[in-house]
């Protein structure tokens, strides 16, 4: 049988049966429209909570400082300590660094300032972006450069308008050459320098030593396990005593709450499509396999073989299926735009097309699983059983 | 296929010692108990009988529709019992045509619809299609009706489509059950001129029928009685032998 005519005729009959088939095609549409309404603005959703870098930025962080102890040598995190939670499971990154104040001139100007030494991880731990220039890398850190990066504040504070990138600043009577500029919202942040680490440590007055950790877990899940780990990890190679672990765990409670709901959603979405629309088809078409036993002994008789048949009622099952996933894509791209325009945001045409990609995989999937066992049945039936059924 | 379109002694149908026994719950009906029948090309066989003699079980057989639970069946040179079921229906597509008793339309497609089927199982190309329709469909006085719906139909529009659906894949046989019971007697023997018309082309035509003046047209008439076909009526003199 040709392809053309079995899709030809598979789409007749279903548009002839209508009747009988609106239901399913209802569902399984009303299904799809659902789940692509529910996927790309949930999305959309989720886009938006991850542009809000500070809160997301803070939720599977985790902070690790100490507790001043009057009359003791200020604590700090050796080596081995940072390198044991760096093998840690479930921990993607930490960061080492202090912060000091310091007197910062240029351009004719002193200002009393933060300075903020740290290593090359710090940048993304914290995702901060430069504005102008280039951050402090690897090198930087490795080769003890005298080099620093200004908060955008501060930066219009020394240089104006000017382009800071390229000048030099003078650090406690010492100059350094400015690589970069860094934006950020918090303002106390922004008016602050940062500085390499190991530079700091050979350079700067006192004792300059890492006392501050920031470590970002692999995912919003695995905070907690972190956080709890972290004081024994710190214990193996020193005293833990006044060590502070903090987390911000309402921001993690809020980002794992719609993290949640979403991922429900989307479960449930395509799970409640799935079964209604199998158990649809399935249903529609044992009945009209049933109904239409005089239809397969006739075409048997005009010499149909079984696969002839058999791929007829699996061709209409797919129409269905296929047919009534389009319509609901149809039906979720106008709801989107709806939704899209109320909520003022442009819908994410990315995750629209792989909607649509995955309703009609899985309303093949559908179609060609439920539809298989009433088409193999047609198939099978007996020329003059159905023929003489009444 | 290629095989001889003829049985070795020139006919196309032979069957010998063919029996039908059906399972009816508790008891066994044996329905057929032996008939044995050869037909040649262009021949026109009638096969009359009470109802109940097992009329259509012997026509479901020679058209493959059921398979007999005993004896042999040669159709053009092939021994059909011997093929599976895709190898049947292959027959069935290629070499009979059947008119069925209730002639059984597709009752939501078209008159043309109806005849597209068998030729869309027979792999005829699309734009071969319409004109092998209209020819079959004009060949039965139909050639106006081909956009119909087949539930509109007049009854005996309806078995004069059924006939064109058997003859539009230009078959070797035509195995029509009782084609003229719901007609007038004008109708009917307009049916049955169709019939002598393919049969003047080399088909072989077994109709199934009550009426004596249907049968009379027919070159030969076999009545069914106890599951047998008796000895051919004289009509059947001068036509080939019967084996
Ligand atoms: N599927 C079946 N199961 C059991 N018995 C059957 C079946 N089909 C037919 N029969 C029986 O076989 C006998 C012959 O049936 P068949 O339809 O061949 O008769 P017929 O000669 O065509 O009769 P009519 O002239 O009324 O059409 C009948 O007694 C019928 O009840
Ligand atoms: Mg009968």
């Amino acid at each position: 049988m040709r392809l053309d005519d079995l899709l030809r005729i598979s789409v007749r009959q279903v548009y002839r049966h209508r009747r009988r088939y609106w239901g399913v095609i209802l569902a399984i549409a009303l299904g799809v429209a659902g789940f692509t309404t529910i996927i790309t603005i949930g999305r959309d959703v989720k886009k938006n909570f991850n542009q809000d870098i500070e809160l997301i930025g803070s939720a599977n962080l985790i902070r690790l400082y100490w507790d001043h102890r009057p009359g003791q040598s200020p604590a700090w995190f050796r080596p081995e300590t940072v390198s044991a939670l760096r093998r840690t499971p479930q921990v993607a990154a930490v960061s080492e660094y202090t912060l000091r104040p310091a007197v910062v001139a240029a351009g004719g100007m002193r200002l009393e300032i933060t300075v903020w030494a740290v290593d090359h991880h710090f940048w993304h731990l914290r995702q901060y972006q430069p504005a102008m220039g280039r951050l402090l890398g690897a090198d930087s850190i490795s080769d003890r450069r005298k080099e620093v990066v200004l908060g955008a504040a501060l930066a219009a504070k020394l240089f104006g308008d000017r382009n800071p990138t390229g000048q030099t600043v003078d650090l406690d009577a010492d100059l350094y050459q400015v690589v970069g500029v860094v934006r950020l919202d918090d303002y106390s942040v922004s008016n602050s320098l940062f500085i390499p680490l190991s530079t700091a440590r050979d350079r700067l007055k006192g004792e300059v030593r890492p006392d501050r950790l920031l470590v970002r877990c692999a995912t919003w899940d695995d905070v907690e396990g972190v956080a709890a780990a972290i004081p024994r990890v710190v214990a193996a190679s020193q005293s833990a005593s006044g060590l502070n672990v903090w987390v911000v765990w309402e921001a993690l409670r809020r980002v794992q709450r719609v993290a949640w709901w979403i991922e429900f959603f989307f479960y449930l979405a395509s799970s409640v499509t799935l079964l209604l629309g199998g158990v649809g088809i399935w249903n529609v078409m044992s009945a009209a396999v049933q109904s239409r036993t005089r239809e397969i002994g006739l075409k048997k008789a005009m010499g149909a073989e079984d696969r002839d048949i058999l791929a007829q009622f699996l061709t209409e099952a797919l129409v269905l299926s296929v047919g009534a996933a389009l319509l609901g894509l149809a039906a979720g791209r106008l709801v989107v735009a709806l939704a899209s325009s109320w909520l003022g945001q442009r819908p994410q045409e990315e995750v629209f097309i792989g909607c649509l990609g995955l309703s009609l995989a899985v309303a093949f999937a559908m179609g060609l699983g439920a539809g298989l066992y009433p088409s193999l049945k047609a198939s099978r039936m007996e020329v003059v059983a159905a023929t003489r059924y009444e | 296929m290629n095989s001889p379109r003829r049985n070795p002694d020139g006919s196309l149908i032979q069957a010998r010692q063919l029996t039908m026994t059906y399972a009816n719950g508790a008891g066994e009906i044996e329905v057929l108990k032996g008939v044995s029948l050869s037909l040649y090309p262009g021949e026109m066989l009638a096969i009359m009988g009470p109802s109940g003699s097992g009329k259509s079980t012997l026509l479901y057989i020679l058209g493959l529709l059921l398979r007999p639970t005993g004896g042999s069946y040669w159709l053009a040179g092939q021994d059909v019992l011997a093929l599976d079921r895709a190898g049947q229906a292959l027959c069935r597509r290629e070499r009979l045509g059947f008119v069925f008793q209730t002639c059984d339309l597709l009752e939501n497609s078209t008159v043309y619809e109806n005849l597209e089927f068998p030729l869309i199982y027979a792999g005829v190309a699309p734009r071969e299609r319409r004109e092998r329709i209209l020819a079959a469909l004009e060949q039965v006085n139909l050639g106006h009706r081909l956009r119909h719906a087949a539930n509109r139909l007049s009854g005996g529009e309806r078995q004069r489509v059924a006939v064109a659906r058997a003859l539009v894949n230009r078959p070797l046989v035509i195995l029509a059950d009782e084609p003229t019971g719901q007609l007038d007697h004008r109708q009917g023997h307009l049916v049955m001129d169709h019939f002598e018309a393919v049969a003047a082309g080399g088909t072989a035509v077994i109709v199934v029928t009550h009426d004596p003046d249907i049968a009379a047209r027919c070159h030969r008439v076999c009545p069914l009685k106890d599951g047998r076909l008796v000895a051919a009526s004289p009509q059947a003199q001068g036509w080939a032998a019967d084996g």
